[in-house]
C-alpha cells in the first residue's frame, strides 16, 4: 500500500515532532523499518528534532509536573462509596450502568467548577481504566449495599456528591409478566428494555451541613441510596421506559466496621534478585466466608488497617480476613458475624512473624484424562488454618480453612498469571516457612476433581514443589486433575430454517443446586443438524458430553459414583438481542449416576444415562411471583421442577433472594423468577442458618430447604400471529391468537405462530 | 554568534515548538488511545478498527465463553479479566459467557467501540449466563475457526500497551491491557504480532496457538515480537 505522506505537506516542524511521537516498528512481512503509521524516517532527522525539542519538552514537562503535583495534592484520605437501591416494583431487574460518583466541598459546585474528587468504577472490575463502568440491579440492593469503589480523595467536608450514569445506554428494564394486558404495542414481559433518564445522566445530591466527612489517613465511607422513579412505559413495542434517578445520602452509616491492628515482629523479608522483586503491600482482604471471593482490601498503615463492608442488618454477615504481603508471614482469621452498627464494630488484631526468606510456586495444570491437554482458568489457592481455629487440617476439611493467595491458569495451563513490575503476582514473593514446612494448595476447576497437595515456594526465583499430601518428596508442581464424563441426549423440537437454538447444560449434585458444572460451549441446533435420539419417543436430540467430577466431595460419606441431576437451558433471542430470560422449555432429568473414578492415568469413564423424558420446545416466557413470611436476610426461594421421569424428584434449577424486607418503607418480602410459560414447576423456601452473634463459624454455613415445595404452573402464553392456527398448550388454557406480526423471537412454530405475551402467577410462601 | 534575525527565529521556533508540543501533549490523553495508530500500517492495509469484548467482575472467576462471527466461532476457558478481540472479523459477532462457578461473584460482558461502552450485560447469578451482540442478529452459531489461531498476551497484568497484529494482507491496531486474548479469523498466510509498552511496562508474556497447540512463545519487554512458525 501506500504509505501515508500527509505529515510531510503540512511542514517540516510538524514532521519533526511527528517522527517523535511514533514508535518504530520492523514490519515482519517486508522487513523494512518504519514507524508503526507507515511514516518513513531519516536519522538525521531524529537527532535535529530532539535537540530543537529540548526546550518545548522541559516547559511540557514542567506543564505536566505542575499538573500532576496539583492532581496528587492533597489526596490524602479514602472515600468508600457504596449503593443502595429502591427499585419500581413489577419488575426482574432494574439495571443501571455507574460510570462514576464524584464530591464537592462547595455545595454550590456545578458540573464545570473545579474540587471534584472522582471515585471511578473500579478498573478490571467494570472494564479498562478508560471506560469503566458497572452494572447495578437496584432489585438486589433492597435491603444489603453494594460496594461501588474506594478511591483517594482530599481530606475535608464534602456538600455535594453526584453519580454519573452511562448517558448512551443509562441502563436496562426486565419487567415481569404483566398482569393485566399492556397498554403498549406487543410488549412481552421478562425482557430487556432500555431505560432512558429524563433527567440527565449526572445526578446529585447537596446537603449544605456535608454529606460526607473524609479524614486525613482515614477511611470514609459514603452510601448513595439510589431511586428509579417517574418511570413511564415505551410507546410502543421495542421502545425505552423513560424514568427519573434520583439519590440521596443516608444520614446513618449502613456498612459493617472491621478494624484492627497487624503487628509484625521481626524484619520482613527482602524479594530475590528477578523481575519480580517487589513485594505486595502489606494488607488485609476481607473474602465472602468459605470462598476466595475478594469484597475490600484495606492497606495496612501504621500498624492497623479499617475495612467498611456490606453487612446484613439483623441477621449478620460472614467474613474470612487474609494477611498476605509486606514480606510478612501470611495469616487467616474468620469472623463472628458482621452487623451494620458502628457502636458494633468488629476488632481482628493479628500478630505475624516474618520468614527467613521469599520463594515463587509455578507449574502447570493439565487434564489427566486427555494428554497434554491444558486447563485453561484453573484455580489455585493457598489455604491457612484461620487463627480462631488454628489446628483445622485443610487437606481434610477444606471448608475450614481461608484461602489466603489465589492463582489462574493461563491458556497453556501455566500458573500464576504474570504481575507487573509495581505488583508481582500472588504466587511470587510468598513467605517459606520453617523446617521446609509446606502450604496446602487446592486446585480445582470446573468439572473436575479437586486436588490437594503440599506446596513449598522456591529457595530464590525457582518454580518451587508440589507433593501428594503425606509424601516427602517434592517434585515441580505440574499437577493433573481428573474428571469423568456424562454423554446423554435431550429431545427437542428442532427450530424452524432460518432459526437456531442454543442449548446450554448443567450438571448439579442431585437434590442440591450445588452446580458443579456446564458445557465449555453450547450446542447449536438447527434445522436440519439435531441428532436421532437413541431412545424413547421423541425423534430429534441434542448430544451433549459434559465433564463432571467423580470424587467424594471433601468430608462426604456418600458412595460413589456420584449422583446428578442435569437441566438444560437456551440462549434466545428477542428482537435480534439477546433474550436475558429463555422462552424454550428447561429440560431436568434426575439422579443421574455419574462415571466412576479413573482406574488408572488417562483410563477416564464415561456414563450414559437414558435420553431426557421431556423435549425442548419452544413455549414463550413467563413469571411466578409472590411474598414470603417470616422472611430475613437469609432467606431465599429456590425454583424447581419435577423430572417427568420419576415426578417425586425436584430438580433445581436457580434461586433468588427474597427482597424488600422489613427494614425498608414500605416492605414487601417478595421474590420473583423469570421463567418459561406453560409449563410445571415448584417453588421451595431456602433457608440460611441464622450465624450465633459473636461467634465464628467453623465452615460456611450452607442452606437448607425450609417447608414444603409447593407446585406452580405458570399460564402459557398466548399464541401470537393471528394467521396461524390457534393452538393451545395441552396443561393450559386454550390459546389467544394476538394481531398479526413478525415473531419477535427465535421461537417460531411451523404454523408461523410463535408465544405472544407472557402471563404470571403469583404464589406465596 | 548569532544575528538578531537568527535569535528571533530561534525564539519564535521553540515558542511556536512548545506552543505545539503543549498543545499536543494536552490533546493526546484527551484522545484515550484513538492517537498513535491511526494511519495506515507498513506494507498492509489497515484493518477496520476493532471493537474489543471486556470479560470483566470479580477478579479471578471462572468462565467459560463462545465467541462467534458470521464466519467463525471460538470457545474458550478464562478468568476475569480478559479482553477480547478478532482480527478479521465478519459482524454480526456474538458472545455468550457462563460462569463456572456457584459463587455470587460478578460477571460482565461488555461490548467497546471506540472507548464507549456499546452493549453490557452482567450476572451475578451461580452459572449465569450472559451473551451480548454486535454489529446485527447472529442467526446461528458458526462452526469453529480453521485455522484456530489465537495470541494469549497473559502479562503484565493491567499494564497498558497497544499492538499490531497483521497477516499478509491486513493490519490491526490494539491498545489494550493484559490478560488479552487476540483471535485472527481466516488469516491470510502466516500471522504475527508486535506489541508496545511502556517505558517501564516490564516483560510481555505472550503465547500463540494454533489448533490448541502452542506455537511459539515470546517473554520480552518493554516490546515483544512474536511470529508464527
Amino acid at each position: 500500500m501506500a504509505i501515508s505522506q500527509a505529515p510531510c505537506s503540512i511542514g517540516r516542524s510538524f514532521e519533526r515532532l511527528y517522527s517523535c511521537l511514533r514508535t518504530l516498528v520492523r514490519l515482519s512481512q517486508s522487513l523494512a523499518q518504519f514507524f508503526i503509521d507507515g511514516f518513513r524516517v531519516k536519522y538525521f532527522f531524529v537527532h535535529r528534532t530532539a535537540r530543537g525539542l529540548i526546550i518545548p519538552l522541559a516547559i511540557v514537562f514542567c506543564a505536566l509536573l505542575a499538573n500532576a503535583g496539583a492532581a496528587w495534592a492533597g489526596k490524602n484520605s479514602s472515600l468508600e462509596i457504596g449503593f443502595v437501591g429502591v427499585p419500581p416494583p413489577g419488575f426482574q431487574n432494574v439495571l443501571l450502568n455507574v460510570i462514576s460518583v464524584r464530591v464537592n466541598s462547595k455545595a454550590t459546585a456545578g458540573p464545570g467548577n473545579g474540587g471534584w474528587q472522582t471515585i471511578p468504577a473500579p478498573p478490571g472490575v467494570g472494564g479498562s481504566n478508560s471506560s469503566a463502568e458497572l452494572q447495578i440491579d437496584l432489585n438486589n440492593l433492597q435491603d444489603t449495599p453494594q460496594l461501588f469503589n474506594t478511591s483517594g480523595v482530599k481530606a475535608g467536608t464534602y456538600h455535594v456528591a453526584e453519580i454519573r450514569i452511562d448517558p448512551n445506554i443509562s441502563g436496562y428494564l426486565v419487567p415481569t409478566c404483566p398482569t393485566a394486558p399492556p397498554t403498549f404495542g406487543n410488549a412481552d414481559g421478562c425482557i430487556t428494555y432500555p431505560l432512558q433518564l429524563t433527567n440527565t445522566n449526572t445526578i446529585t445530591v447537596v446537603d449544605p451541613n456535608g454529606i460526607v466527612s473524609a479524614k486525613k489517613g482515614k477511611l470514609s465511607q459514603l452510601i448513595l441510596k439510589v431511586t428509579l422513579q417517574s418511570l413511564v412505559a415505551p410507546p410502543n413495542s421495542g421502545g425505552a421506559y423513560t424514568g427519573t434517578v434520583v439519590i440521596s445520602a443516608p444520614t446513618t452509616p449502613i456498612l459493617g466496621t472491621i478494624t484492627g491492628t497487624v503487628n509484625v515482629s521481626g524484619t520482613p523479608a527482602t524479594p530475590s534478585s528477578g523481575t519480580n522483586n517487589k513485594n505486595r503491600k502489606l494488607s488485609v482482604t476481607a473474602e465472602a466466608i468459605g470462598t476466595n471471593t475478594p469484597i475490600a482490601t484495606a492497606q495496612v498503615k501504621s500498624g492497623s488497617y479499617t475495612l467498611f463492608l456490606p453487612a446484613a442488618n439483623n441477621f449478620g454477615t460472614l467474613y474470612d480476613l487474609a494477611v498476605t504481603g509486606g514480606g510478612t508471614n501470611l495469616a487467616a482469621q474468620r469472623l463472628a458475624p458482621l452487623f451494620p452498627l458502628t457502636n458494633q464494630p468488629l476488632a481482628a488484631d493479628f500478630n505475624i512473624g516474618v520468614p527467613s526468606s521469599l520463594g515463587n510456586l509455578s507449574g502447570q495444570i493439565t487434564d489427566g484424562c486427555k494428554a497434554k491437554s491444558p486447563i485453561v482458568g484453573a484455580t489455585l489457592a493457598i489455604l491457612l488454618p484461620p487463627d480462631v481455629n488454628s489446628t483445622a487440617d485443610c487437606t481434610i476439611n477444606p471448608e475450614e480453612c481461608v484461602a489466603v493467595l489465589t492463582a489462574n491458569t493461563d491458556n497453556s495451563g501455566d500458573f500464576p498469571l504474570p504481575g507487573s513490575i509495581s505488583t508481582p503476582p500472588m504466587f511470587d514473593n510468598i513467605p517459606a516457612l520453617p523446617k521446609g514446612g509446606s502450604y496446602v494448595m487446592e486446585v480445582t476447576a470446573p468439572g473436575y476433581d479437586p486436588l490437594f497437595v503440599q506446596a513449598q515456594p522456591s529457595m530464590g526465583n525457582g518454580p518451587g514443589g508440589c507433593a501428594p499430601i503425606g509424601s516427602t518428596t517434592f517434585a515441580n508442581c505440574n499437577l493433573t486433575l481428573s474428571t469423568g464424563y456424562i454423554t446423554g441426549s435431550i429431545p427437542i423440537t428442532p427450530p424452524v430454517p432460518g432459526e437456531t437454538t442454543l442449548v446450554q447444560v448443567f450438571a448439579e449434585d442431585t437434590g442440591t443446586n450445588n452446580i458443579e458444572s456446564s458445557l465449555p460451549m453450547p450446542v447449536s441446533i438447527t434445522h436440519s443438524n439435531a441428532a436421532s435420539c437413541p431412545s424413547g419417543p421423541f425423534a430429534d436430540c441434542v448430544p451433549f458430553t459434559i465433564n463432571v467430577p467423580t470424587l467424594p466431595l471433601p468430608g462426604s460419606m456418600t458412595p460413589l459414583p456420584r449422583v446428578f441431576d442435569l437441566f438444560a437451558t437456551t440462549i434466545d433471542l428477542y428482537q435480534g438481542n439477546t433474550d436475558p430470560y429463555p422462552g424454550h422449555s428447561i429440560a431436568v432429568e434426575s439422579e443421574v449416576v455419574g462415571p466412576a473414578p479413573p482406574t488408572m492415568p488417562g483410563a477416564c469413564a464415561t456414563a450414559t444415562p437414558v435420553p431426557f423424558a421431556q423435549p425442548i420446545e419452544c413455549i414463550g416466557h413467563g413469571s411466578v411471583q409472590g411474598s414470603v413470611t417470616n422472611a430475613n436476610l437469609g432467606t431465599s426461594v429456590v425454583l424447581e421442577k419435577p423430572d417427568p421421569a420419576i415426578p417425586g424428584n425436584l430438580v433445581q434449577i436457580t434461586t433468588t433472594p427474597v427482597v424488600n424486607q422489613s427494614e425498608n418503607p414500605t416492605p414487601s418480602n417478595n421474590y420473583s423468577f423469570c421463567a418459561p410459560g406453560g409449563d410445571v414447576y415448584a417453588v421451595q423456601r431456602l433457608q440460611l442458618p441464622t450465624p450465633e452473634p459473636s461467634e465464628a463459624p467453623s465452615a460456611a454455613p450452607s442452606p437448607a430447604l425450609d417447608g414444603p415445595a409447593v407446585p406452580v404452573v405458570i399460564p402459557p402464553a398466548p399464541l401470537y400471529n393471528e394467521s396461524a392456527t390457534p393452538s393451545g398448550t395441552p396443561s393450559g388454557p386454550t390459546a389467544t391468537p394476538t394481531p398479526s406480526a413478525k415473531c419477535p423471537t427465535n421461537c417460531t412454530n411451523p404454523d408461523g405462530s410463535c408465544p405472544g405475551i407472557c402471563k404470571p402467577v403469583i404464589q406465596g410462601l | 554568534m548569532l544575528s538578531v534575525n537568527q535569535t528571533m527565529r530561534y525564539l519564535a521556533g521553540t515558542v511556536g515548538m512548545a506552543a505545539l508540543s503543549i498543545a499536543i501533549a494536552l490533546a493526546l490523553p484527551a484522545c484515550n488511545n484513538q492517537s498513535g495508530f491511526s494511519g495506515a500500517v507498513g506494507n498492509t492495509p489497515n484493518g477496520p478498527r476493532l471493537a474489543s469484548y471486556e470479560i470483566v467482575g470479580t477478579i479471578g472467576t471462572p468462565f467459560t465463553a463462545t465467541v462467534a462471527n458470521s464466519d467463525s466461532s471460538w470457545t474458550f476457558r478464562g478468568n476475569i479479566p480478559l479482553s477480547v478481540f478478532i482480527c478479521n472479523n465478519d459482524l454480526p459477532a456474538q458472545v455468550i459467557a457462563t460462569k463456572t462457578t456457584s459463587s455470587t461473584a460478578l460477571l460482565s460482558l461488555e461490548i467497546i467501540n471506540a472507548n464507549h461502552v456499546a452493549q453490557l450485560q452482567s450476572t451475578s447469578a451461580p452459572f449465569g449466563t450472559v451473551s451480548v451482540q454486535a454489529g446485527g442478529t447472529l442467526t446461528s452459531i458458526a462452526p469453529p475457526a480453521d485455522p484456530d489461531l489465537r495470541i494469549f498476551v497473559s502479562g503484565p497484568a493491567s499494564q497498558k500497551y497497544q499492538a499490531l497484529v497483521e497477516d499478509s494482507k491486513s493490519g490491526f491496531i490494539i491498545s489494550s491491557r493484559a490478560p488479552t486474548l487476540i483471535m485472527f479469523d481466516n488469516p491470510d498466510g502466516k500471522v504475527d504480532a508486535t506489541f508496545f509498552g511502556a517505558q517501564n511496562f516490564g516483560t510481555f508474556t505472550v503465547n500463540m496457538t494454533l489448533g490448541g497447540i502452542v506455537v511459539a512463545s515470546v517473554k520480552q519487554g518493554p516490546n515483544a515480537t512474536i511470529r508464527q512458525p
